[in-house]
């Protein structure tokens, strides 16, 4: 069979060069072929696959942070994420948001109001197959916050409680004008589950770099986007996304070559 | 890859619910005690042990523990330095200091009060510690001392005030000769 069809096309005009070389190489058997078969094959591989990617803007919501607020009574926030894909593997990302806690300590009633942003930069180190669009990545972010505290109550540490135990004190007062910069790790996973919609995940590991402290008696227990500080300077956080993503123009990929 | 999504946010949320895992260590410097050292009426310079001191607060009905000693004797304390509490909630305290407690011989026994007046601020310490008192006494009418009953003859003979500013317990704030 292959040999009848290696005959047949000998037998038509050659207008198509690259539909006939297609053929040739598909009849490696042929004995007129035999000479150099591997050069010929290598040559129309190259050719297959046509790979474009997608470039543009993804933009979404944390679902953790507005459906916290259904049901935890202490708190309300909202966060926005978007990133827009410079190069093949770098995207610039940003998180924008605006938080209302509550704190409850042992010995402290704190509630915590600000907004935020944080900038940088995934880079995604996942290999797609093919035209899927997943990344697992690992990235930076510069974080910046202004809010206020308000201290709704206390209670004093007596080591000798003679008197018996001192309920709580109210108090009311309210630190305005705080700001805070940090710097964030962040890795994270973003599968497309339909479409243009994109359901992610991350985690991050937060540094303080520098905090506005409220001018006397107090200190920063939570700043919003940085979430609690612990031992004064680090933190933790993730955020659970749901994203669109609006595509703006593709970018044929390079063949890589092999070795 | 769903797999590794549930399990970081099960590690998330595991993790998440150890955040009160700081306590106040013993260590902080938290709400202190006012500190009374005792000294010789007649050698004003050396210290001098009382006998079976009990001191109680004004409506209180136990005393103040002074060691890990058994029901009645953790009470007591036969040394030459106390520390007892201010209250955190009011102004003034007012204590009974009984020697001699617990004797046998009722006609030993001897009571004088003391009351102090201060004034209170609370300072931050920590999300874990909370607030400190900090007090500062009154400069006129610093306390009021009286013998019990008010006929016999009290056995403090003078008291001194030290520090007006009770800040810590590495100091002390009155001396008390008898």
């Amino acid at each position: 069979m292959p040999l009848f069809l290696a005959q047949a096309q000998d037998t038509i005009s050659k207008k198509n060069s690259i539909e006939r070389k297609k053929i040739v190489g598909e009849t490696p058997l042929s004995p007129k072929q035999v000479s150099k078969p591997t050069a010929t094959v290598a040559k129309t591989d190259t050719i297959v696959p046509v790979k474009k990617d997608r470039y543009g803007v993804r933009v979404g919501a944390d679902l953790y942070k507005l459906t916290r607020g259904l049901y935890d009574k202490n708190y309300k926030g909202i966060e926005l994420v978007g990133d827009y894909r410079l190069t093949k593997n770098y995207y610039a990302a940003a998180e924008l948001g605006s938080e209302n806690k509550t704190t409850e300590d042992d010995r402290l009633n704190t509630t915590t109001k600000g907004t935020y942003i944080k900038v940088g930069f995934d880079y995604n180190a996942y290999k797609n197959w093919l035209d899927m669009e997943n990344i697992i990545s690992i990235g930076l972010r510069g974080g910046f916050s202004t809010f206020n505290q308000e201290l709704n109550s206390y209670k004093i540490y007596n080591s000798s409680p003679y008197w018996g135990e001192i309920p709580w004190k109210p108090s009311g007062e309210k630190f305005g004008g705080l700001t805070a910069g940090w710097i964030e790790v962040v890795a994270g996973i973003k599968v497309k589950v339909y479409n243009n919609i994109f359901v992610g995940f991350s985690l991050r590991m937060n540094t303080l770099l520098f905090d506005k402290k409220p001018s006397e008696n107090f200190e920063n227990l939570y700043i919003p986007g940085f979430n609690r500080t612990y031992a004064g300077k680090f933190g933790a956080g993730f955020n659970y996304t749901v994203t669109y993503f609006v595509p703006l123009y593709k970018k044929t990929v390079k063949p890589e070559k092999n070795k | 890859m769903k797999k590794i999504i549930t399990l970081l946010i099960i590690l998330i949320f595991t993790s998440s619910s150890c955040e009160k895992d700081d306590i106040c260590d013993a260590n902080t410097s938290t709400t202190p005690r006012l500190v009374i050292d005792f000294y010789n009426i007649t050698n004003p310079t050396v210290k001098k042990n009382v006998t079976n001191l009990k001191v109680i607060g004004e409506g209180m009905t136990d005393g103040i523990i002074f060691n890990s000693g058994s029901e009645e004797s953790k009470y007591l304390t036969s040394g030459n330095t106390i520390s007892i509490p201010l209250r955190t909630d009011a102004d003034s305290v007012k204590y009974s200091f009984i020697l001699n407690s617990g004797n046998p011989n009722p006609t030993l026994i001897d009571t004088d009060e003391l009351t102090f007046n201060y004034t209170r601020n609370d300072v931050y310490v920590s999300r874990a510690c909370g607030f400190k008192t900090l007090f500062t006494f009154e400069s006129t009418n610093t306390f009021v001392h009286t013998a019990f009953p008010v006929t016999k003859e009290k056995w403090m003979k003078d008291i001194s005030i030290q520090k007006n500013n009770i800040d810590n317990e590495n100091e002390t704030h009155i001396k008390i000769y008898f």
